[in-house]
């Protein structure tokens, strides 16, 4: 039988292989979602500067942008809901993409309609009793698909009819927050990894201290000082 | 070739914990982006209200535009004892006014100028920590490039903003040195630079193709 003294060594021990364990695995964690994620983290590291300098020549789109305007027939659904008869619309004209709706459909017009997906955004005008639309094109170059891959949520912040309705849109958002959450981790993995560093904990400290009160300052602190 | 990856693992370290708070920040405001979860204050006016008098106005303030007058308006907003960022300029000349809302992360206030009588009515609202971190992270941004930047503090921001681009993309290069020197990690990294490789042109593709 083991003894009182064996068995506290045995929990520590354990304790201990989890520990390691832990730095093991938040080390391996670490690399693994940065590589994972690169790509990602490129596209939005890279497209945060395009939208901060939108005076950069090299990156313009919208004044190269591809229009054109073609005239359709299609077959009238019985539907009600506004969702489903664009739905249906564009169904018939091969349209897909995240619809966007106008502040409100002109009275006693066209039944109006904006659908858009990074690169290319496309306004219907639907005339539902005729069965005839008007559809224009608006074709954006790569640096305009990189452009809108940065904002392409389906959501804009202050309005409450638009909602987001294409599966893409929905996977595309997920797929933003995962980035943001494996960046989260990475984050705190790194204050880890760190933390154990004996000799660099200072600098780390530094560092740290130097990132934490620049950023801070802006999150508020700004304002006792301006 | 040591001594270059002792500094590249040094500066992947010490860039890496300066840009963290700033990592927390873009990170965090997406979901708030994403989700178009952020608190925003209601749309009218918060009671703090109050007026200003015998302000020192530019001669010939309404006429300007564009940047000049941002730049124009600022001394009159330094009189009246406001800070921050101008979002535009809005020019009333039946009323003889300027309407200036001004932007601080946590606050924003809308000056009424009254260029005639040289006074100037200000009101405030307060904002929540999430529409502080959704304001930091969309500016400058690309809309009113030409005001865009007006304040030191935007100006500030503009240059941090670009620091975490400019570091991220500097320590995810670093961080692909540093994995390639370790052996044992090689293979299965790999493995995942394609996997996301596929993921992420794949979902591309299907977006935007």
């Amino acid at each position: 039988m083991p003894s009182l003294r064996e068995d506290g060594m045995a929990g520590e021990r354990r304790t201990r292989g989890a520990f390691d364990s832990f730095l093991v695995w938040n080390r391996r964690v670490h690399y693994y979602l940065g590589l994972y994620l690169l790509f990602f983290i490129w596209l939005f590291a890279f497209t945060g500067l395009l939208l901060n300098h939108p005076r950069w020549q090299f990156a313009q789109f919208w004044p190269n942008r591809i229009q054109s305007t073609t005239e359709h027939t299609f077959e009238s659904a019985t539907t009600v809901a506004d969702i489903d008869r664009a739905r249906d619309v564009m169904r018939q004209l091969g349209i897909d993409g995240e619809v966007q709706w106008p502040a409100m459909q002109p009275p006693n017009g066209p039944f109006t309609f904006q659908v858009s997906r990074p690169g290319l955004v496309v306004d219907v005008k639907a005339d539902l009793r005729a069965g005839r639309a008007t559809v224009q094109r608006t074709q954006l170059n790569a640096w305009g698909v990189m452009h809108v891959l940065h904002t392409f949520t389906g959501t804009p912040a202050a309005d409450s009819r638009n909602r987001r309705d294409w599966t893409l849109t929905t996977i595309w958002a997920l797929s933003m927050d995962a980035v943001a959450v494996g960046l989260i981790v990475m984050v705190f993995g790194s204050y880890v990894m760190w933390f154990r560093l004996g000799t660099k904990r200072l600098g780390g400290i530094v560092a740290l201290a130097l990132g934490f009160i620049s950023c801070g300052a802006f999150l508020g602190a700004l304002r006792w000082l301006l | 070739m040591r001594r270059f990856y002792l500094i590249t693992r040094d500066l992947h370290l010490y860039v890496g914990l300066f840009l963290s708070p700033f990592v927390l920040v873009f990170s965090v405001s997406v979901f708030y982006l994403v989700h178009g979860l952020a608190q925003r204050p209601a749309p009218e006016r918060s009671a703090s209200s109050r007026t200003v008098n015998d302000l020192v106005v530019p001669p010939g303030l309404a006429g300007m535009q564009g940047r000049a007058r941002v730049d124009a308006i600022r001394p009159v907003l330094d009189q009246a004892g406001i800070s921050g960022e101008v979002d535009f300029v809005r020019h009333l000349p039946g009323e003889h006014r300027l309407i200036v809302p001004v932007r601080l992360p946590n606050r924003d206030m809308v000056v009424s100028l009254d260029y005639e009588q040289r006074t100037a009515t200000i009101t405030s609202r307060e904002h929540s920590i999430s529409d502080a971190l959704v304001y930091l992270h969309k500016m400058p941004g690309p809309h009113n490039a030409d005001v865009r930047g007006n304040s030191p503090l935007m100006r500030w921001w503009r240059v941090l903003a670009d620091a975490t681009a400019y570091l991220t993309l500097f320590i995810s290069v670093t961080g692909i040195y540093l994995w390639v020197a370790l052996k044992a990690e090689r293979r299965m990294g790999l493995v995942l630079v394609l996997a996301g490789a596929i993921t992420f042109w794949g979902l591309v593709y299907a977006i935007a193709a």
